[in-house]
């Protein structure tokens, strides 16, 4: 197939889903050319997933709806091809790898494409063989999916769409679930496909600063349109991108401030790696070895934050899952009120079930955990969950009312409040989280981030002492992101104990809690923010990778610079005094 | 349910394992047919104890004991209602036959979840659907069955994630009266159920884009194949179906083994 076209060409597309009010696809022109890695980015809801199901003709067939304009993929036209058949040509891959994995074990869900077609064995092996390679599962050939980690999981879907021999790939959010040695795990597997086989890549991600290494074009969707289209220098660079609430990888946004403080960038750096050759390049104007580096010495947050009282300790508990899998050895720990503590660590490194020994939802097998004094293992989970509340990841695992009042009154209820009170606190949780005009509406309707608040708001209505949010920030955007770090430091103006679990190195980086490190099990380090996430070795230890800005400083520790800095504004500052640029 | 825990297939490599699972099927069925013939002692514990070889040659000796286990229950039942009928209705006396009966019933019944246990044990369920394939059952109806094992395990964890925050809300399960209980459970139903429909949709996505019905002659990674293994279990299975038959409808029969007695 030799098309003179690009090999996808979507012309004046508009598509609205059935029963929909708006478009959520506007006039779009887009021309992919094949071989090309595309970063697809935008704020939730601004149409990137429409667009993707609008290139293998899941939009029109599998939808329904108005479509106006044309697709074409690899020269066929979407309207006139069924999914079954452009699934040959191009692949889409989901964010939720279980719910894409169809076999029971890995070989055979790789070969369920294939087998779906009618490809004979011989073909089938090979192809199923070559695809298990490419994504480095081959020595997960014959093992149950159910048994394999989030990583895998998401590489087996990628080779289950291999397999089938597409020219294109289509990715929305593959790495939402995943800890960061995971993602950047598909990202190199995607990298080899682009590089090796030129297979054409979109990615729809808000990991842009893992991403923004391997695309060499961004697109940036906004209501339903495209906003920027372009190389990713010029896409984020561009204010419009930065105005729409798009996140902005930290390196390019570093570089933006140091040439708006007169000190231009010759290349544009889009990795710490080569933001650091950048500067070792200008290393003969730089001054020699700058004085006084910090502007202001870091802040020692010192553990105990103004010698509190403990709220939460943690005495030598060990917690092993039925299935034999140790989850916690002999970890130790206290908090105390007021403290804003991050616990972070890869995915299965213990995280969540520490906090889960926090409100008596497990018991410690050795050890003990004491919760405002009182011994966690006598007390039944509703008591302790009156002091300590726990807010899980995936908020629609707990909703289920007839509309958000009723969901936040729920709890209040079960504690037994009174029924003047419940109204006050209601009222005051949904004001709290600012959904305050969804009261009467089904929770069911609202959007990812607004449901999210919903079940925040559920929680924080009785006012435990202590707040626990597992993993707040995945699958949010850029600005959700924002919305939330506003709200967390409220409550830490407020004095509120709060406590993330979280692998979400740039936004720890930002929130500058107390960091609480584990890996294995165990926790191997913890410290303000500060000390922690600038600590290469522990960070190294618990696979977690540093926020760029860290590894930037780390990289030029080596020319005379201090290292152990991840502030934005700090290393901008420190950098232009370095360069000699002119004060803002 | 640990009588059906000892039902889920483990991986191994065992002969038995790898027998063909047409034939595994056809020696279970012949098991089945054999316990159900006969009504005395000695034939049940004989098809009983010969089923010991094939379990330890599976090598899943610890699994059958959990399965025994969960149907230790059962067959207390079964042994007790026998054993408490025949008391009452047969002039409340107890004879050497009554017991003896009673504990043929019983043989047969662990006779029987042994033969389940061995064929489910160490037949995979994607085994079972190429078998279900070769006997022409649709195509719809073999992926409906394979999906519905894929997603337990996945619909285990969310249930698992479900309770842990409903808990975290204040939710008691164990508390209340039997009917309030049982309305405490709507919390935990109604977010399983939306995420099941959810998740359905997601599903029928992920078909099309892995070409779900595109071409009417599917093709399968997995063959099965007879070896010689096979043509023997077959064999033996046929002989032992015949010679039950013929010892069970063409010979005089057993005579009660038990000691005769008498109790009040």
């Amino acid at each position: 197939m030799d098309d003179p076209l690009g090999i996808i060409e979507a012309r004046d597309l508009w598509y609205t889903y059935p029963n929909a009010p708006e478009p959520a696809l506007r006039s779009l022109d887009v021309t992919v050319e094949e071989g090309e890695f595309i970063l697809l980015t935008g704020p939730s809801g601004c149409g990137k997933t429409t667009f993707c199901r609008c290139l293998n003709g899941l939009i029109p067939h599998f939808y329904g709806g108005e479509m106006r304009g044309e697709v074409e993929v690899a020269g066929l036209s979407t309207r006139d091809h069924p999914p079954t058949e452009l699934a040959q040509h191009v692949g889409l891959i989901f964010q939720n790898p279980d719910n894409q994995i169809f076999a029971l074990t890995v070989e055979k869900d790789v070969a369920f494409g294939l087998e779906n077609l009618g490809v004979d064995k011989d073909r089938m092996v090979e192809a199923v063989d070559w695809a298990m390679d490419v994504t480095g599962i081959s020595g997960l050939r014959s093992r149950a999916t159910h048994e394999l980690s989030g990583g895998q999981k998401q590489r087996l879907a990628i080779a289950s769409i291999l397999a089938m021999r597409p020219r294109i790939v289509v990715l929305d959010e593959p790495t939402s679930f995943l800890d960061p040695v995971g993602a950047e795990r598909i990202f190199d597997v995607l990298d080899t496909l682009n590089r090796e086989y030129r297979m054409t890549v979109i990615l729809i991600e808000h990991r842009v600063d893992l991403a923004v290494r391997y695309v060499d074009r961004v697109i940036v969707f906004a209501d339903a349109e495209v906003l920027n289209d372009g190389t990713p220098t010029e896409v984020f660079t561009a204010e419009s991108t930065r105005l729409s609430g798009v996140g902005i990888p930290r390196i390019v946004e570093l570089s933006g401030r140091l040439s708006r403080r007169g000190v231009a960038m010759e290349r544009p750096a889009l990795s710490a790696d080569a933001f650091i050759e950048e500067m070792e390049r200008r290393l003969p104007q730089a001054g020699m070895n700058p004085p006084d580096m910090r502007s202001t010495p870091a802040p020692e947050v010192n553990a105990e934050e103004g010698g509190n009282s403990p709220i939460l300790e943690v005495d030598g508990v060990s917690y092993a899952y039925p299935s034999g899998v140790q989850a916690l050895r002999d970890v130790s720990l206290t908090i105390h009120r007021g403290e804003f503590v991050a616990v972070m660590g890869e995915n299965g490194a213990g995280k969540t079930t520490l906090v889960k020994h926090f409100n008596g939802l497990l018991r410690p097998q050795s050890g003990r955990v004491v919760v405002g004094g009182v011994d966690v293992s006598g007390v039944s989970v509703a008591t302790m969950a009156r002091k300590v509340g726990l807010v899980f990841q995936n908020p629609d695992d707990q909703l289920f009312s007839e509309n958000v009042e009723e969901e936040i009154s729920f709890a209040l209820r079960n504690f037994g409040f009174g029924g003047d009170v419940i109204e006050k606190r209601v009222d005051w949780a949904l004001n709290l989280l600012d959904i305050e005009r969804y009261r009467r509406s089904s929770p069911f309707i609202l959007s990812g981030g607004e449901r999210k608040r919903v079940a925040l708001a559920s929680v924080l209505a009785w006012d435990p002492e202590v707040v626990v949010l597992d993993e707040p920030t995945i699958g949010q955007d850029y600005a959700q992101k924002e919305r939330l770090r506003h709200f967390l430091m409220q409550l830490r103006a407020q004095g509120k104990t709060t406590i993330i679990v979280t692998h979400d190195v740039e936004f720890v980086a930002e929130c500058r809690p107390r960091v609480v490190l584990m890996a294995g099990g165990e926790i191997i380090a913890d410290g303000p923010a500060e000390r922690i996430m600038t600590d290469m070795d522990a960070l190294k230890r618990a696979s977690v990778s540093p926020p760029e800005i860290a590894k930037v400083f780390h990289g030029l520790s080596r020319l005379g610079l201090p290292p152990g800095i991840m502030d934005m504004d700090e290393s901008a500052e420190i950098l232009s005094r370095w360069l000699g640029g002119a004060a803002p | 349910m640990s009588i059906l825990e000892g039902l889920r297939f483990s991986q191994g490599s065992s002969p038995v394992h790898r027998l063909d699972p047409r034939v595994k099927f056809f020696m279970t069925m012949v098991i089945f047919v054999t316990a159900v013939l006969f009504m005395d002692l000695i034939p049940l514990l004989v098809i009983l104890l010969a089923q010991v070889p094939i379990v330890l040659a599976g090598r899943i000796g610890r699994e059958w004991a959990k399965t025994l286990r969960g149907g230790l229950f059962f067959a207390v039942v079964i042994f007790a209602t026998n054993i408490i009928s025949f008391y009452f209705f047969r002039g409340r006396q107890l004879t050497s036959e009554m017991v003896e009966f009673a504990l043929t019933l019983t043989i047969r019944f662990i006779a029987l979840i042994t033969s389940f246990s061995i064929f489910f044990l160490t037949t995979s369920p994607d085994e079972l659907s190429l078998a279900l394939d070769k006997a022409r059952v649709p195509y719809e109806f073999n992926f409906a069955f394979i999906t519905a094992i894929r997603f337990v395990p996945v619909i285990a964890d969310e249930a698992q994630s479900i309770m842990d925050a409903q808990r975290s809300r204040g939710l008691e399960l164990d508390k209340g009266s039997f009917l309030s209980r049982i309305r405490k459970y709507i919390p935990i139903l109604l977010p399983l159920i939306i995420n099941s429909i959810r998740r359905s949709l997601e599903l029928a996505e992920a078909m099309e884009s892995r070409a779900f019905g595109a071409s009417r002659r599917r093709t399968s990674l997995y063959e099965l194949r007879m070896g010689w293994m096979d043509g023997v279990v077959l064999a033996a299975s046929t002989a032992a179906l015949a010679a039950s038959v013929y010892i069970r409808f063409f010979t005089p029969g057993f005579g009660p083994v038990l000691p005769s007695f008498s109790l009040l």
